[in-house]
């Protein structure tokens, strides 16, 4: 293991100090779980001056019920007590089903569910040594001017790997962020842009504090499937979540997000047009094609990217066709 | 002393590992723990060139660094290594050339990690570079580069053997068939990275070097040939390893490099390699191209095999000769075969070498046999058990066509429990699928393997014997078993105990063992071609043998009687028959010391000329004294929308002659079986011009415990009559029955044949996909 650069550790007691803090140093980082941080620092992919550990903040580290019913949920709340959290369990378990397949056990103490959603892109190129990097000339995402997985474009391709934020996504969660200006909402889906070198929209100084789930989500059967080629430790190759309503025999509503397919947590557009209609082959074909049509795996993994995409089809319909079944 | 206790039988013994409490609780001592005070840490600038020509390297200005204490490059090492004698093209510090990725070019040795890792960051290496080749097909290409001087077409070692008449084998055939086969590269993934602790004494001129290794005794021989140094004044201690699997089969350039270092900074040097180091170092199974043609009768007897086999060896010698001995010798022994060719190719590459790991050479050739057996099964509407069962080895003992003794052979009874333990009578017209699952389907599969006990040969024919034990027998009335066999978490040092305790009759509690230190225990080729067990364990027989001679002719003189009316009942002594208490143990001790003091006994072993093997060009990689044998059955269920595979349930039969410990074997079988279900479903090692996209837990992705199924054992013992106490090997032959009989299951399941491993989801995927464009292009052909 490589040893740790030198680093400092500040310790806010506030979300607002750790804003303050991170806009005063802006190469410092937020440290939460630290299982992506630490292995990006020990690669040298991260060298920050300092570290802003959140551990500290009390706000951020607790589930909670507004009196509307929406759900907060602290962005230091483990995976470990998100899945052990009665009013998740009993609410939406789709949340505890994609927190239970992130990492493995041991990760799951420290991971935290903000750390899931900032969780870095990923890709083959990007997640290796220094040693490595500079011997292939560095890449696009960190330091060097070439996209290797697709050298003649101009953008990152690196992928995004959380799996809460699919599960969230089609929960309609909102993200609670505070920055040097005060605190702002918006709807998770905004907190993402396609861009694997530039994911999140976070501004300088600003920091995922809490998810929302609202309570009318609770109408909705929701469920995570994901592939990868371990049952444990592995980062989704694809991931998608679904959530539906349903209103007699035909479908009422429809949400579909993925994850490990492309560079953000992608909301699959158009998935309400099929509402309407009852669950059949023909609707899954028109989901497929949706689906097929927006997923854009690249070649950041060993696993070749069109399975990836046949893989991404065959688990939303497989999802919807049982949550359909089941609601 | 009222009680007289029997002698109790310790081969056979289910005897928790000797070694395991240390391990469990923490407190053994692994390379990376001993005593570091004092050492400078040892780091390694490795090339970031796949091909290159050197040059300069640059240290100045890393030099300059406070807290640097010396800097080496291949300026201080003009001396090649390498495991075989003849193939010894590797510097420990690159000198002309680099011919990989991450080739040790220059080490540091500095006060600590941090000033080391900058100093790395300040060498300078310029190059011309050359045309690199990451695949041997490129390599073989006319007009490219050679790697190594008179090695044309790249090719390290070309091996082309014959026994028998092969055409008129496939000429007398009812059925003829050839295919072609590919695995990709794996690696051994031992837990504890490399790491070697070197300590020079400038005033005596002594070295010693502490190390991960499986054979402190090659790396005893490279240190002194590298260094230039008398092996009097080298010491080599190996302490508790974290795995070894072949990767540590030779002298790795780490332990050479942080020896030098030692000796050019005069005094500690302590080297922990990273994962991504470890991976670099490799000596992993190469990635493997094969074509393989079967002919046989309408009964299943085959007539003939013919073989093509080539290895992306990577870039440097090492065991590579062996390894594509090994693929061509042991299509042999395994079924009766009138008459094999064998053609293989070890081709040099730019990437990190291979060697040797378990199942050396052997497995990627077996995974191809096995699936054209199945194939030859189908064509001829043979069960896959019967067209087996139809090739048997004749009773023995017998020899194959290419010289190999065969004295024990137990695949019968393992074939027979691998299919009624897997319930294989039911496969033919059982229903696939599984209910309220629609995208589920069930499989069953088969494949049978074999390996070898040690190699007859030793790589360095010195006449001395294969193996040597003593025991030394004091005052104290303990018993030490000094060993230089290397227990790398296989037991030997277990089995050596109880060999041992089996021949006299002695508690547990009166043995140690003290193993692998050079100024202490007896040389020992090494942990490799799983030849411990027979040969040390051979020799600890001998040994154990040797002192109660001497312990009986000491009970007779205490006794006043005659020898052979001594009755040696373990710990004690007795006239036979007689209603006497009999002697224990300490005063029989006490009678063997008069006048000769501390007693060390001798033990050796040596395998008989007769089974030292053929005399052809290569012949001498194949022979063994014992060949262990396996068959394994696999069943699985596979996701047809996300072509995942998941193992249900694994039987595996191994015949290891005679189990001395039957629960050592059976972790050592389920070992060998979760190795090759690694490399079937999800290992490989994949470059990117070179580079290692794969080096690291993660994207190597070794089976977590999520796909390790539930794997049963069946012991087979066919008492070898030359094995001790009968035993074969029991670490390596399961493995390679693995791979065929998983892709066996999976066309059992969905109908598809994967040619290639490892069987990933998305290879599989492919695989469907294209069956399904056929079955639906013959359907439309059918319409028509």
């Amino acid at each position: 293991m490589e040893p740790l650069p030198q680093f400092s550790i500040l310790h806010p007691s506030t979300a607002d100090e750790a804003a303050r803090m991170r806009a005063e140093n802006p190469d410092a980082r937020f440290l939460a779980g630290g299982t992506d941080l630490m292995v990006n620092i020990r690669r040298g992919i991260e060298r920050p001056s300092a570290v802003i550990d959140l551990g500290g903040i009390a706000d951020l580290s607790s589930v909670s019920m507004a009196g509307n019913g929406d759900l907060r949920i602290g962005a230091s709340v483990t995976l470990d007590r998100l899945i052990e959290d009665e009013s998740i369990v009993s609410r939406f378990p789709v949340l505890v089903e994609a927190a239970k397949q992130v990492a493995g056990s041991t990760h799951r103490t420290m991971a935290t569910v903000g750390g899931n959603l900032c969780l870095d892109t990923r890709c083959l190129f990007y997640n290796q040594s220094e040693w490595w990097r500079q011997s292939n000339d560095y890449c696009l995402k960190h330091r060097g001017e070439v996209c290797h997985v697709a050298p003649t474009g101009k953008r990152c391709h690196a992928a995004f790997s959380g799996d809460l934020a699919p599960a969230l996504l089609v929960l309609g969660a909102e993200a609670e962020i505070v920055g040097p200006d005060g605190t702002r909402t918006i709807p998770l889906a905004d907190l993402y842009r396609d861009d694997g070198a530039d994911h999140l929209t976070l501004a300088n100084g600003e920091l995922l504090t809490a998810v929302t789930v609202p309570a009318a989500s609770q109408s909705f059967v929701a469920g995570y499937e994901k592939n990868r080629v371990r049952g444990g430790i592995d980062f989704p190759l694809a991931g998608v979540a679904v959530a539906l309503r349903r209103d007699g025999s035909s479908l009422a509503g429809l949400r579909v997000a993925l994850t490990g397919t492309n560079s953000f947590p992608l909301l699959i557009d158009g998935a309400d047009d099929l509402n309407g209609g009852t669950v059949d082959e023909a609707l899954l074909d028109a989901l497929q094609k949706l689906v097929m049509k927006q997923v854009q795996p690249m070649r950041s993994t060993l696993t070749a990217s069109n399975y990836r995409r046949t893989v991404a089809c065959a688990l939303a319909r497989r999802l919807t066709a049982r949550l359909f079944a089941q609601a | 002393m009222s009680t007289v206790a029997k002698a109790r039988k310790a081969a056979g013994d289910r005897l928790p590992l000797i070694d395991g409490i240390e391990k469990v609780s923490g407190s053994a001592r692994y390379t990376a723990d001993l005593d570091a005070r004092g050492a400078l840490v040892g780091r390694i600038y490795r090339s970031p060139y796949p091909h290159a020509e050197i040059l300069s390297v640059d240290i100045s200005e890393a030099e300059k660094l406070p807290g640097v204490v010396k800097i080496i490059t291949g300026d201080v090492c003009d001396m090649t290594y390498g495991v075989i004698p003849v193939a010894q093209n590797e510097y420990p510090l690159a000198r002309d050339k680099v011919r990989y990725c991450g080739e040790p070019v220059a080490a540091v040795a500095a006060i600590d990690a941090e000033t080391a890792e900058k100093a790395l960051s300040l060498i300078r290496m310029e190059v011309r570079e050359l045309p690199a080749y990451f695949e041997a097909a490129e390599s073989r290409e006319p007009g490219a580069e050679e790697l190594h001087e008179k090695k044309a077409g790249n090719i390290d070692r070309d091996v082309h053997h014959e026994f028998g008449d092969v055409e008129a084998g496939f000429a007398d055939a009812d059925v003829v068939l050839e295919d072609t086969y590919d695995c990709e590269e794996v690696t051994h993934l031992h837990i504890e990275p490399h790491a070697a602790l070197a300590e020079y004494d400038p005033h005596r001129g002594w070295l010693t070097l502490h190390s991960v290794t499986q054979v402190p005794y090659y790396v005893h021989l490279m240190l002194a040939r590298c260094m230039k140094m008398d092996t009097a004044h080298i010491r080599v201690i190996k302490p508790f390893i974290g795995g070894g699997f072949g990767a540590r089969t030779e002298t790795l350039n780490f332990e050479i490099i942080t020896a030098l270092l030692a000796r050019e900074a005069g005094g500690k040097v302590r080297m922990v390699l990273n994962r991504e180091e470890t991976f670099l170092t490799h000596r992993g199974r190469p990635k493997t191209h094969i074509r393989l043609k079967l002919g046989a009768m309408k009964d299943g007897k085959l007539t003939a095999c013919q073989a093509e086999v080539v290895q992306r060896g990577g870039a440097y010698g090492g065991y590579g000769i062996v390894t594509i001995l090994y693929a061509g010798a042991l299509l042999n022994a395994l079924y009766d075969i009138p008459a094999v060719r064998y053609d293989g190719y070890r081709v040099y590459t730019n990437t990190p070498p291979c060697g040797a790991m378990r199942g050396h050479g052997t497995v990627d050739v077996r995974f191809a046999f096995e699936t054209l057996m199945d194939r030859m099964a189908g064509e001829l509407g043979l069960d896959p058990f019967a067209i087996r069962r139809r090739n048997l080895l004749p009773p023995c003992p017998t020899e194959t066509i290419n010289g190999l003794k065969i004295t024990s052979y137990g695949l019968p009874e393992c074939l027979d429990y691998a299919e009624e333990a897997s319930g294989w009578k039911d496969r033919n017209g059982a229903d696939r699928t599984v209910q309220g699952a629609p995208h589920l389907r069930k499989g069953l599969g088969m494949g049978c393997s074999h390996y070898v006990s040690g190699a007859a040969k030793p790589v360095h024919w010195t006449g001395e014997p294969h193996a040597v034990i003593n025991l030394k027998l004091d005052f104290d009335g303990g018993i030490t078993i000094l060993t230089g066999a290397s227990d790398i978490g296989q037991g030997s040092s277990t089995i050596l105990a109880q060999a041992v305790a089996e021949v006299l009759g002695v508690d547990y509690a009166r043995l140690r063992v003290i193993a692998n230190d050079s100024a202490i225990t007896p040389k020992d080729n090494g942990s490799y071609s799983s030849r411990v067990t027979y040969m040390v364990g051979n020799a600890a027989i001998d040994a154990a043998n040797n002192l109660k001679t001497i312990l009986i002719e000491a009970a007779a003189r205490k006794l006043d009687a005659h020898i052979d009316d001594i009755e040696c009942l373990g710990e004690v002594y007795r006239v036979a028959g007689s209603q006497d208490p009999g002697l224990p143990f300490n005063e029989v001790v006490i009678e063997a010391l008069v006048d000769t003091g501390t007693l060390t006994v001798k033990g050796t072993f040596t395998v008989p000329k007769e089974f030292q093997g053929g005399k052809h060009r290569g012949g001498a990689v194949g022979p063994s004294m014992g060949y262990s044998y396996a068959a394994t059955a696999v069943a699985v269920t596979v996701d047809i929308d996300t072509a995942q595979v998941t193992v249900d349930n694994v039987w595996t039969a191994l015949d290891c002659g005679f189990a001395i410990n039957p629960l050592s074997v059976e972790g050592q079988v389920q070992g060998a079986v979760w190795m090759g279900l690694g490399q079937a479903m999800s290992e490989e090692t994949r470059y990117h011009e070179g580079l290692p996209f794969t080096a690291n837990m993660l994207d190597y992705r070794v089976p977590s415990i999520v796909e390790s199924p539930g794997i049963k054992v069946k012991i087979v013992e066919s008492i070898d009559p030359n094995g001790p106490f009968g035993a074969k090997e029991a670490s390596e032959g399961a493995l390679s029955s693995f791979m065929p009989a998983l892709a066996a299951a999976v066309e059992n399941a969905v109908g598809v044949r994967l040619h290639e491993t490892p069987i990933t989801p998305d290879r599989l995927m492919d695989a469907l996909i294209r069956k399904r464009r056929e079955n639906k292009r013959a359907a439309s052909k059918g319409a028509a």
